[in-house]
Order: structure tokens, then sequence, then C-alpha cells
């Protein structure tokens, strides 16, 4: 349980997860409220990772339910183990010969039977997913619903149903009513609009990609040891890069990675050469890549040219000369 | 508290944003968890408990500040000047100690309403609090527009008494000359006092016109929006062309949504008995695997012609747009530019983004000159010698245009042609089916060889047409 807003904060941060104020009291008002959260925002921002990091700073067990594109019950939430009954019902031969046995009519064989069949619909055949295990777990989880904009509309609805008691009812053997309520995270990059009954449940988390103070600290915290230096010229780099009109733009993750390059190939500043050779692991698109060379080499000299004025500077002329010359 | 957030959610309400009553008692509970010392976080919990959609959180914001601040600055902004008017060597503090000793004295004798009170003292709070309730029951949550303004202030204070309350301040005034206080004393507080009902004034109507940005936010944006959709494609201005786009995006999203589950019902097939028993030979005939018949997948192949003569080039637009972003709805999409020559354009649409790739198409792509004068029979002509074959039974055409052919010839036997090869051909015009025939379209000739011809005037009808004849 978490205490307060700035608990959640501190808490995610051991977990190298930093955030800002806002994500840490949604986390909060989620757990306070034992509501579900719907974190959107653009791809590689880390909303599988809050998920992941909630998890791990409650210590609760995480259960993810990966979405896709003709995901279904059967899927997400339980399946009749359709073969297993079937051998059964082979192993069992004798045993029903034996319950048949003295039956005289059809219909007092088939009565037989039908006191039976419940073992066949029993929990032991059924195949729990996701959904259906977070809800039956004897301690709460986690449950994270990754990418939930690519299912389609009817699992959403489905999904609705889910959330809003957290039971599920199997037709054969009743409601199953959840021991402890679920932490939900919901995230989906927005290639859909999530229906406004499905959102109206959630609490609502947009993260946007980090203002350079923060994208620092998180390539800090992320990859010990490396030069503060390399560190803020690479973030600059990133966030004018995200600033272009490109196919797809950088992530933090791919920030990340490029930061983790740099650092094995030993490189202590941004060279031109060095940062054309290695672009291709921030862009991912030829034509990205293209259009980002011109503008980063141009940052680059700026950059070079910067360093330079650092070092003394001629002396102003005087100031009332200037106003003189006006 | 919770009277003032629900007067919150009220506005949002009109600004667009959508609120149920459940998401306004989620933001009560949120609240009850947590101090409301912090004001960021105060917002990010009502934010994330009412604001589902990022496109609605700039509005929010806002709004927020409009509703939740600001006037109490601007109140205290006007009382402190008002002090400051008065002179370098004005000091409130020992003006207001001394009232304060004369007021105990004369306790029970001075009957002061309670505006008076709160302007003796420079109490911004009370002062702030007047209002409010003076805003409340003068109406002002219904103020429309700006000549209105006027009338609400004054309302707002006749209903505060800023009248009375002068004439209860100068019998005081008496009253405390009469106490002993000094002549010069009482000449600053008469001044100060006067100072401080200007300040009211001119708060009031600052009160009355933040009401109104709060009441009318993005409303005239939204109605623009939605009017949008029926607005001919002739009188869009530049502005509306950049706004129209995201409103195609919406509608294409939805149209993808309803034909994701319209396929998917259709996909899901018959159980087939044939099936099972063949692929359970094995298992001694127990049926361990089932087998389902598939349907095939049926996702049409689209030949669109695109005229592309200023007339028509915004219906070419717009439709271009909509079958571009409902891509994984078709199998293939070849599109052709014509005015009087006749190109592709596919590959353009292949290499570039949507938007650039429109633009280029629209501009005859490097493929066509788009300087001429339309000839309809002449680019179906090129289309018949060079691409009939490749139509076939399962290829729907598009042919966007307004049959203004410049009293050309009009070939109609080459749509003909184009017809019988292909499976569907759709013509989309966007003038009016009374206009079809007259001067020098030659609409009502090709009309026969189409298996649909309609109007297609506005963003509505084009949404229309795109979902029920070619998906």
């Amino acid at each position: 349980m978490f205490d307060t807003v700035e608990d959640v904060q501190k808490r995610l941060n051991e977990q190298q997860y930093i955030c800002g104020k806002n994500i840490a009291t949604v986390v909060f008002l989620a757990k306070a409220l034992g509501k579900p959260v719907l974190v959107e925002g653009p791809a590689g921002v880390g909303k599988t990772e809050l998920g992941k990091v909630v998890a791990k700073a409650l210590n609760l067990p995480m259960i993810r339910l990966q979405c896709y594109e003709g995901l279904d019950e059967s899927k997400a939430l339980y399946e009749w183990e359709y073969s297993k009954q079937l051998l059964y019902t082979q192993m069992l031969r004798d045993k029903i010969s034996e319950i048949l046995e003295g039956a005289n009519t059809l219909k007092e064989a088939s009565e037989r039977i039908a006191s039976q069949d419940d073992i066949f619909f029993s929990e032991r055949f059924i195949v729990p997913r996701p959904l259906l295990k977070a809800i039956t777990s004897e301690d709460q989880v986690l449950l994270l619903i990754d990418e939930v904009d690519k299912s389609d509309p009817e699992f959403e609805a489905f999904l609705l149903e889910v959330l809003s008691d957290y039971t599920v009812s199997v037709p054969e053997i009743g409601t199953l009513e959840a021991k402890h309520i679920p932490l939900v995270f919901l995230t989906s990059n927005n290639a859909r609009e999530m229906s406004d009954a499905l959102k109206r449940r959630c609490l609502h988390l947009y993260i946007d990609y980090p203002d350079e103070a923060a994208e620092i600290e998180i390539l800090n915290t992320k990859v010990p040891g490396i030069d503060s230096r390399l560190v803020e010229d690479i973030v600059h780099l990133v966030q004018r890069v995200r600033e272009l009109d490109l196919k797809k733009t950088p992530s933090i993750s791919e920030t990340l990675d490029w930061a983790r390059a740099l650092m094995v190939m030993n490189a202590d500043s941004l060279e031109t050469e060095l940062v054309n050779d290695t672009l291709n692991i921030i862009l991912k698109h030829q034509g990205d890549i293209q259009k980002a060379q011109s503008e980063l080499n141009r940052l680059l000299e700026q950059k070079a040219a910067e360093r330079a004025a650092d070092t003394p500077q001629p002396v102003e002329p005087d100031p009332g000369k200037k106003s003189v010359l006006h | 508290m919770q009277r003032k957030i629900v007067e919150f959610t009220n506005i949002l309400r009109k600004a667009g944003v959508r609120v149920s009553v459940a998401e306004t008692i989620d933001s009560f509970l949120a609240l009850d968890e947590m101090s409301l010392d912090d004001r960021e976080l105060f917002k990010d919990a009502l934010r994330t408990t009412m604001v589902k959609h990022w496109d609605d959180i700039p509005a929010y914001d806002r709004l927020f500040d409009l509703f939740w601040s600001g006037f109490h600055d601007v109140l205290r902004d006007e009382l402190g000047q008002a002090v400051a008017g008065m002179g370098g060597d004005f000091d409130l503090d020992q003006l207001m100690q001394q009232l304060q000793e004369l007021l105990a004295n004369m306790d029970g004798d001075v009957d002061l309403s309670e505006l008076a009170r709160a302007m003796l003292s420079v109490d911004a709070n009370s002062l702030e609090q007047l209002i409010q309730q003076a805003g409340e029951e003068s109406g002002l949550d219904g103020i429309r527009n700006m000549l209105q303004i006027g009338f609400f202030s004054r309302r707002m204070l006749e209903q505060m008494g800023l009248e009375g309350a002068g004439e209860n301040l100068r019998d005081m005034m008496e009253q405390l000359r009469e106490a002993g206080m000094g002549e010069d004393d009482l000449a600053r507080l008469g001044d100060l006092m006067k100072a401080i009902q200007e300040a009211l004034r001119r708060s009031v109507r600052q009160y009355a016109e933040r009401e109104l940005d709060k009441q009318n936010h993005d409303y005239m944006e939204r109605f623009r929006r939605e009017s949008l959709q029926e607005k001919s494609f002739y009188n869009l201005t530049e502005d509306d062309l950049r706004k129209m786009r995201e409103v195609v995006d919406r509608l294409a999203q939805k149209l993808k949504n309803i034909v994701s589950i319209r396929r998917k019902r259709q996909r899901k097939g018959k159980f087939d008995l044939k099936g099972t028993m063949r692929r359970n030979m094995a298992h001694g005939g127990v049926p361990f695997e089932l087998i389902f018949r598939q349907r095939r997948k049926d996702r049409p192949k689209l030949v669109v012609l695109c005229d592309i003569s200023s007339s028509v080039s915004n219906v070419s637009r717009f439709f271009l747009q909509f079958i571009h972003s409902l891509q994984e709805c078709f199998t293939k999409i070849r599109t052709f530019v014509f005015v009087a020559e006749l190109g592709e354009v596919t590959e353009i649409f292949r290499n570039n983004d949507i938007y650039t790739a429109i633009d280029q198409a629209l501009d005859g792509g490097d493929v066509i000159n788009p300087y001429t004068r339309s000839n309809f029979g002449m680019a179906f002509n090129v289309f018949w010698r060079d691409h009939l074959a490749s139509l076939d039974n399962r290829t729907t055409v598009v042919i966007i245009g307004d049959a203004r052919n410049n009293y050309n010839d009009p070939r109609a036997w080459c749509l003909r042609d184009m017809q019988s090869k292909a499976k569907n051909v759709i013509w989309i015009n966007p003038e009016a089916p009374g206009a079809w025939g007259f001067g020098d379209s030659v609409m009502d000739r090709y009309v026969t060889y189409t298996d649909v011809a309609e109007e297609c005037r506005n963003l509505k009808q084009l949404s229309r047409m795109v979902d029920t004849l070619i998906l």
C-alpha cells in the first residue's frame, strides 16, 4: 500500500522508474480507489514498464495479457479443455457402462448420465487464461492488459464486464467472484479510440515524451557510469529529433539503447561521424534517417561552435560607443 | 467543495469534454483519498478521473486555470492597487488598528452590512465570497455573449448592495467622527473606501468576463467541427481544409472499426463435419480436433480515377485520404489522376506519407499536366488502352469527377468496356443529379455504364458512400 503520492514517487524511483507527480498521483489513486488505469501515450514512453514497476514496488505478482487482433474470450478468460474431457470419457468408458448397467430404457440411461455430467464441466477441465487467473488468484495481483487498442471492439465490451464488477460468469459452473480486486493497468497506443464506456470505468493517464531534464535523469539512472556531458548531448539531440516530422519518433527506450551503444563504443562526446554511423539505433526508417541527418549535422556544428565559444571570449565593445553609433 | 466540482464538470461538458456522473463521483472519492494542499495534485486527480481523452487535456488545463484560480488573485491585485493608490505615506495597518479599537468601543451601536464590514477590513476573502454569491444569485451562468457583461456586472453590484454599503459607510463615518477620530484619518478612510468601491466594480466586471470565457469555451470551435461534415466541398477555405483532415481521419477510424466487426462476423465459419471426420481418422474417429469452415476473406481491389481539375479536386482530396486511411481494408489500391491525360500515382502513395502524396497527386504528380482542360473521353481512352487488362471481377472502379467534358468526345464505350470487366463501376459526382447532362456535362452518357452514380458534395455523404458502396 502507498501512503502518499510522494511515497509512490519514491518507491517507483527505487525501482529505477523516474516519473513526475502526475503519474504518481494516478498510481496512488488507482491503488486507493481500486480502479483500473488506462495508460495512453506514444510508443516507447514506458507504459508497459509502469505496470511492471508498480508490481515490483508493491511486491505483487504480475499477470500479463497481451492483446492482439482476434483475441477472444477463450484466449483471455478461460477455455474448456476439450481434449482432456474427451480423454477422460474414453478412459472412464468402463465406469460409464457400469453406471448404465441395468438401465432399461433410453430415458433412464440418459438420466443417469445427466446426473454425472457435472464432473465434466468442473474446474478440473477449465484452462484458466490471464483474466480468470487474475480474478481467482489467492493473493492480490497486478493485471497488465497490454496494447488493449489492438484487440477488437467486441473484446473490449467483454473486458468491460470483467473490469466493472471483477466477476466472471462461466455458464456451466456459475459466477466466480474475485477474492481480491486486482490492480489493473491497461495500455494503449491509440491505434484505435477506446470506447467511452471503458474509459469511464478507468482512471486515465497520458504519458508523453519526458522533457529534457527528466530524460537526462532517466538516462543517468538507467545507464550507470555514463559521462554526464554525453548524456546531455544525447538527450538534447533526441529532443530535437522528436520535433522533426518523422514516421517514427525515437522513444525513451531507443534513447537508452543509443546511450548504451555509445558507451560500449567508448565515446565521450558526439562526433558527426559517430552520430551518422549510429543513427539507425534511434531511427528505424531510411527516410527518417535522411531527414534527421542534415538537421543533426547542423546542430552538432552549432554545438561545436558553442563549445569553442566557451573558451575565453574577446572583450565586448563598450556599450556607450554603440549608442553613439545609432 | 462538491458543489464547486459539479459546477466545474458542467463547464467541462460545455466545452465538449464528456464527463459522466460516475466520473464526477470518482473524482469525489479520489479527493477523499488525498490532501488538497497541493494544487498540482488536485489538478492531476481531477484530470485522471474526469478527462479520458488526451485531445481534451489542453482544454482541461485552460479551464482548470480559469475556474480554480485567478479570480482571487485579480481581486487581491485590485485591492492592493486601491491601497497603493492612497499615496506613499499612507499606513493601512495603522489605520486599521485605529479603526478596530474605535469599533470595539462602539460595540453594538454600529449596524454594518456584511459588504461594508468586508470593505472596511479590506478582506479579500470575504469580498470574493460576496462576489461569488452575487454571481450565483443574479444567474451569471446564463451569460452568453460580450454584450451581456455590462448588464450582469450591474446586476451583481446591485445584488451585493454596493450602493447601500456606501450609505452605510457614511453613517458609520459620522459615528466615528463623534467617537473622536481625527479629520485627516477620516478623510483618508473615505478615500480608501471610494477606491475600494471602484476596485470592486472593476473586479465584478472581470468576474463576469471570466464567467463568459468559461461558459463559451470552444463553443464556436465545436460548432465548426460539426458543421464541417456537412459543408459543401465547393466552399472550403484553406483553414477548413486543414481542419477537415482531422475530421476525415476520425470518420475513417470509425469506419475501420465497423468494418472490422463486420469482417469478423463473416469470418467465423460453420462447423465442418466432413473435415472434422477426416482430420480425426487418426484418433479412431474420436473428434479431438474440430474443424471450422473458414470463409475466404473478400477484400476488394480498388482502382481510383480522380479528376484533379480544380472544380473537383477537393472531393478527390478527401476521397483519397479516406481510401488510404482505410488501406488495410483493401487488398490493393491503384490510383490514377487525370485532367485530359491520365497517369498512375500509386507509387507516390507508396513512397510518401499520405498528405504529401495527396498534395503531389493533386498537382499532377509529375505524370500528367494538370493545367489543361478536362477531357474525360481522352482519359478513359488512355485507361482503356493501357490498363483495361488489369481489371477483373474483384476490382471496384471508382471515378471521381463532374463529367464536364468541355464538349469533347465522351467515348462512353471505354467506360462500357471497363464496366463489363470490373466488379463495379462507381461514379462520385460533386454535382447534383439535376445538373447532369446540362451544358458541357456528359454525365447522362456515362451514367448508363456505371453501377452506381451518386452525388457527393460533403463529407457526410462521402463517408456514407465509402461505407455502403465500396467496403
